[in-house]
């Protein structure tokens, strides 16, 4: 589904340039779950960013589902963004001025669903990741875990064939983390794309694969079986 | 989807009150200044639209051109009327209105009163004038001499709501006949019209009707359709140079006439000398536009800037949208429709306070501004795109600089840095100078305009105004016996002197010539003429600076002496004062049956300069002369104490003479007070409407150091725990509010001062500039910046460091 081939991403400041990723080349499947981990400002989130196409390269060449968008114009990205992929952050990105259930609607909403297919899904949406008792609540009336749930809701709402996770954990404690990390799987089971960045070892144990990464590039890749 | 964005626009307006509070108040007050200001103007410009075929009538006027300064003159001869008519055959018709005092005692049965504004004129006003008749019709009405027409509020007040055409009406004890009663609705007419009565009921003598020199009609004229007035002036110009001119040797014919339309008399007459029209003026409502136009323009940028500074709050979410699937159009169309909400919101308060505000302006103004917005479906269009276009222009640009944020960078930092925001940053200052700029100006002008009006009112006139009565005289014998009623006049305790006369400052006067021999030839000069009894110099307190006053003891003073002002021995070329003394002069006698008579007699007093008109005008040669047959004014001078008394005392005198009329009087310094009513006003309307500027500045300005304060709460936390004192903060978050109010007063000076020495032309006694008010303009807005600011710096600076360094 994604295969990237000697990306490099540069940041440049007036007097430094820095190789965010260099020469990375990796493949992902339909179906696979893979894990980025690496040390802090190793490019994970680079990484991240340029395979949800948020961001681009300054070089080497990225195919999403066999086309090529590396240099793909602002609407074209915006377009595979809202089909394709849904987005779960460390910091949750929920609209504080939503509710639940507006927040998960968002995305059916720039997509053009109708409205009442829009208030089946979501609710559907919120059933599964069992949030739907607080679904008239605004986000800072939540745990944590119920944020990154409705996250995750979110990202998934329209049904995405790919799951971009920024450390979905690193806000949340163990038992919450847990249960996140337990959604993904499910979703990954069902046959959902997921690639996760993270630092914990316990949540890269749920991935397939891990990639690891040092000073952007790839240093290590490991299945776990 | 866009229930959506209404929805989000709406919690955030709810969230952020303060923020939403600050936006809304100043867009809606800007708006509500602007609505007022608009209501008014447009009321000023629709004077004389609803006269039918208003169009093609013209007021003739002259300038007198063997002046230095040409004065515009607006009665002008009889002559006009009738030449015009007669000779210019693209004239369909022609209407004089004779100047005079138009107060008349209208009686009916037992009801008597004084009626005001009055118009004496040609049967044909109707025919130029085709006003509405509520009763009887305008063909006839005013043929017979026992004619009169009333408006519809005077028919009432003595007619009750039965039709009066047919009846009886005394007119200062003359009986007329109604033949019309005209419809209301006149409060826009340039003419202030109560009544009209026809010219021939003044029984004017013929041969005066003649005179060329004689100015004392408001002429009007109404071209035939499609007639060009331009060419009928200057046809008219060249009848006066070639045919009147030179056939008049004795008048001295210097009159250039001009045809004004009607539509341009009341905003386009401010310089013209004896009009009696309901005079606005076009300066000062191209003021109160460009003030409501900068108040608009602060406001909006208010908005703007408000808005961009908000813009880093709504950073993230511009991020989640994006990441979502937002496009920028998107975006671009959810921040616009807040802005427009916003402004409906704004839109909505303005027209509730312009509701609430009008009824005073009303009375301000003595206007009748309706603001009927159910009524009026062009108002409610107006207002429908005003908002669409002021949310839209305002929004514009932070939709902009909103829809462009990067995902990437927006979500990654919990605040954003200014590298987003470094760009806009010059936009918002240069903002904050416009906005200080316009109220650094308009302030200037406050100052200039409350300083030459107070001048107006206080500037030494050259005579003691204080504690004058002053009233016309009424009835036959009063008349007669003027000299018995001033006698008993001051007898009354309390009255210090009384005076008779037709010239009293602030009143009336006459323009006329006097006959100086200079090096052996009668050269004629222009003089104000004041016709005055033996204690008018002593009652105004004027002072003589040579020779001596009127004295009833020598008999020739009343036949053989005159005495002259300051201005009149410069410009008739005696020399000093002095040598004025003497000299034999003559002055062309006011007299309907011997018009060619002169007086002839010697200077024998020259008193100092006295303003007896208005600070507009420059002093002119004036001549004091006792002449009892144009006598019909009165002034009485009161001590100090016990006003009360003394001026019941004065009706009590008056009572005996003319029992049937009631006094009706004023005191001479309110005369002179009313002349500068427009100036009052304009000065109440510019303090107010600064107020406004500068507030709505202000809540922008506080916004902005709100945001400024938020935006550098961790610095100020890192500088804090490094040692700087609570002063070092503020000084470090005013400084570079301050800088900009300083860059705003440099760009306002020379433009307030350009604005007001233009306005001050128009007065001939004026002040000198204040500098010191460009000083306490900029401190005012320095120190009005730095208040608004420093509440926020403070704040930011008492704050505990520990947990803003933690919050980041």
């Amino acid at each position: 589904m994604i295969k990237i081939e000697n990306l490099e991403k540069i940041y440049r400041t007036e007097e430094v340039q820095t190789k965010a990723l260099n020469n990375v080349s990796l493949a992902v499947k339909e179906g696979e779950f893979v894990a980025i981990m690496g040390p802090s400002g190793c490019g994970k989130s680079t990484l991240l960013n340029i395979l949800g196409l948020l961001d681009e390269p300054d070089g080497g060449s990225f195919a999403f589902a066999g086309t090529e968008v590396a240099h793909a114009p602002e609407r074209r990205r915006a377009e595979l963004r809202k089909k394709h992929i849904g987005f779960v952050f460390q910091s949750f990105n929920l609209i504080e001025e939503l509710t639940v259930a507006e927040n998960v609607e968002l995305p059916l909403i720039y997509l053009g669903v109708g409205a009442t297919e829009r208030k089946e899904k979501v609710a559907k949406v919120l059933e599964k990741m069992q949030i739907m008792h607080r679904r008239n609540h605004f986000p800072q009336q939540l745990s944590g875990g119920q944020q990154q749930r409705v996250a995750v809701a979110r990202a998934v709402v329209n049904s995405p064939s790919l799951i971009l996770a920024d450390e979905p954990t690193g806000n949340l404690d163990s038992s919450n983390g847990n249960e996140v990390m337990e959604l993904l799987t499910e979703l990954n089971e069902a046959g959902t794309t997921i690639i996760m960045v993270t630092h914990s070892e316990h949540d890269a144990r749920y991935a397939h694969r891990v990639i690891r990464l040092l000073d952007g590039q790839v240093v290590l890749e490991h299945a776990h079986v | 989807m866009f229930k959506n964005y209404l929805l989000v626009a709406y919690r955030n307006l709810i969230r952020h009150k303060g923020f939403s509070f600050l936006n809304i108040a100043g867009l809606a007050l800007g708006l509500t200044a602007c609505l007022l200001i608009g209501l008014f103007v447009y009321d000023e410009l629709q004077f004389d639209k609803f006269v039918p075929e208003g169009d093609r009538v013209y007021r003739v006027y002259t300038e007198q051109t063997d002046k230095e300064a040409p004065e515009t003159i607006t009665p002008v001869s009889p002559m006009y009327g009738t030449t015009l008519k007669q000779e210019f055959p693209e004239v369909e018709q022609t209407m004089r209105i004779l100047m005079q005092s138009a107060t008349n005692l209208l009686e009916v049965g037992e009801k008597k009163i004084y009626v005001e504004d009055g118009l004496i004129a040609d049967s044909t006003f109707f025919a130029v004038f085709p006003l509405e008749f509520k009763y009887g019709a305008a063909a006839q009405a005013l043929d017979a001499p026992t004619s009169i027409v009333l408006t519809e509020d005077v028919a009432k007040n003595f007619f009750g709501a039965e039709n009066p055409v047919g009846k009886e009406i005394k007119v200062n004890k003359s009986s007329m006949v109604v033949k019309g009663v005209l419809r209301n609705g006149l409060s826009k007419f340039h003419l202030k019209v109560n009544y009209v009565i026809p010219l021939s009921a003044a029984q004017l003598p013929p041969a005066r009707m003649k005179r060329w020199g004689w100015h004392q009609f408001f002429t009007y004229v109404k071209l035939k359709p499609g007639a060009d007035h331009q060419q009928t002036e200057t046809k008219l110009q060249n009848y006066i140079v070639q045919k009147v001119a030179p056939a008049q040797v004795e008048e001295k014919i210097t009159d250039k006439p001009f045809l004004q339309p009607l539509q341009a008399i009341h905003l386009y007459s401010s310089t013209f000398k004896y009009d009696l029209s309901v005079k606005g003026n076009i300066t000062y409502v191209k003021a109160l536009s460009f003030i409501a136009a900068f108040i608009l323009l602060i406001a909006g940028f208010n908005f703007v800037n408000l808005a961009t500074a908000k813009s880093m709050q709504r950073a993230k979410e511009v991020g989640i949208r994006k990441t979502i699937g937002a496009s920028r159009q998107q975006l671009m169309l959810q921040f616009l429709s807040e802005t427009v909400l916003l402004t409906l919101v704004s839109v909505v308060l303005a027209v509730l306070l312009t509701a609430l505000l009008l009824p005073s302006l009303n009375a301000f103004t003595g206007k009748t501004m309706t603001f009927d917005l159910l009524r009026n479906p062009a108002l409610l269009g107006l207002l429908a795109a005003l908002t669409v276009v002021v949310g839209l222009v305002a929004g514009f640009y932070p939709a902009l600089v909103l829809s462009s944020f990067q995902p990437v960078k927006v979500l990654k930092s919990a605040v954003v840095t200014d590298g987003i925001f470094g760009r806009v940053q010059w936009l918002r200052h240069g903002l904050i100078v416009v906005q200080f700029a316009l109220s650094v100006f308009l302030i200037i002008c406050a100052i200039v305009v409350f300083r030459q009006v107070s001048y107006l009112h206080n500037k030494d006139l050259g005579f003691n105004r204080d504690q004058i009565m002053f009233f016309p005289m009424r009835g036959q014998n009063m008349n007669t016996h003027y000299d018995t009623f001033k006698n008993e006049l001051a007898q009354v305790p309390g009255v210090v002197s009384a005076s008779i006369g037709y010239g009293f400052p602030g009143d009336q006067v006459a323009g006329d010539g006097l006959i100086v021999p200079t090096n052996g030839e009668q050269k004629r000069y222009s003089a104000t003429q004041l016709m005055v009894d033996y204690d008018y110099i002593k009652t105004l307190g004027l002072e003589l600076v040579a020779g001596r006053d009127f004295s009833k003891d020598r008999k020739t003073d009343k036949d053989q002496a005159f005495i002259i002002n300051e201005t009149a021995v410069k410009e008739y070329g005696f020399g000093t004062p002095e040598k004025a003394l003497g000299q034999t002069v003559q002055w062309q006698v006011w007299s309907d049956q011997n018009p060619d008579s002169l007086k002839t007699g010697k200077i024998i007093g020259v008193v100092k300069d006295f303003h007896y008109k208005s600070l507009y005008d420059k002093l002119e040669p004036a001549v004091l002369q006792i002449f009892p047959g144009a006598y019909w004014k009165v002034a009485v001078k009161l001590k100090g104490e016990n006003i009360g008394s003394s001026v019941d005392g004065v009706k009590q005198v008056w009572a005996k003479f003319s029992p049937e009329s009631p006094i009706e009087y004023k005191f001479l310094d309110q005369n002179f007070d009313d002349m500068y009513k427009s100036e009052d006003k304009l000065k109440s309307l510019l303090w107010i409407f600064t107020g406004i500027a500068i507030f709505v500045g202000c809540l922008g300005l506080f916004g902005l150091a709100t945001y400024a304060a938020e935006r550098r709460k961790k610095e100020i936390g890192i500088r804090k725990v490094l040692g700087a004192s609570v002063s070092n903060i503020v000084a470090l978050l005013s400084k570079e509010f301050l800088v900009l109010v300083l860059v705003a007063a440099v760009i306002a000076f020379p433009a307030a001062w350009l604005a007001m020495s233009t306005w001050l032309q128009d007065f001939a006694y004026r002040i000198d500039m204040p500098l010191w008010a460009f000083l306490a303009a900029g401190l005012t807005a320095a120190v009005v910046a730095f208040l608004t600011v420093g509440y926020q710096a403070v704040r930011a600076a008492t704050a505990n460091p520990v947990n803003n360094l933690r919050a980041n």
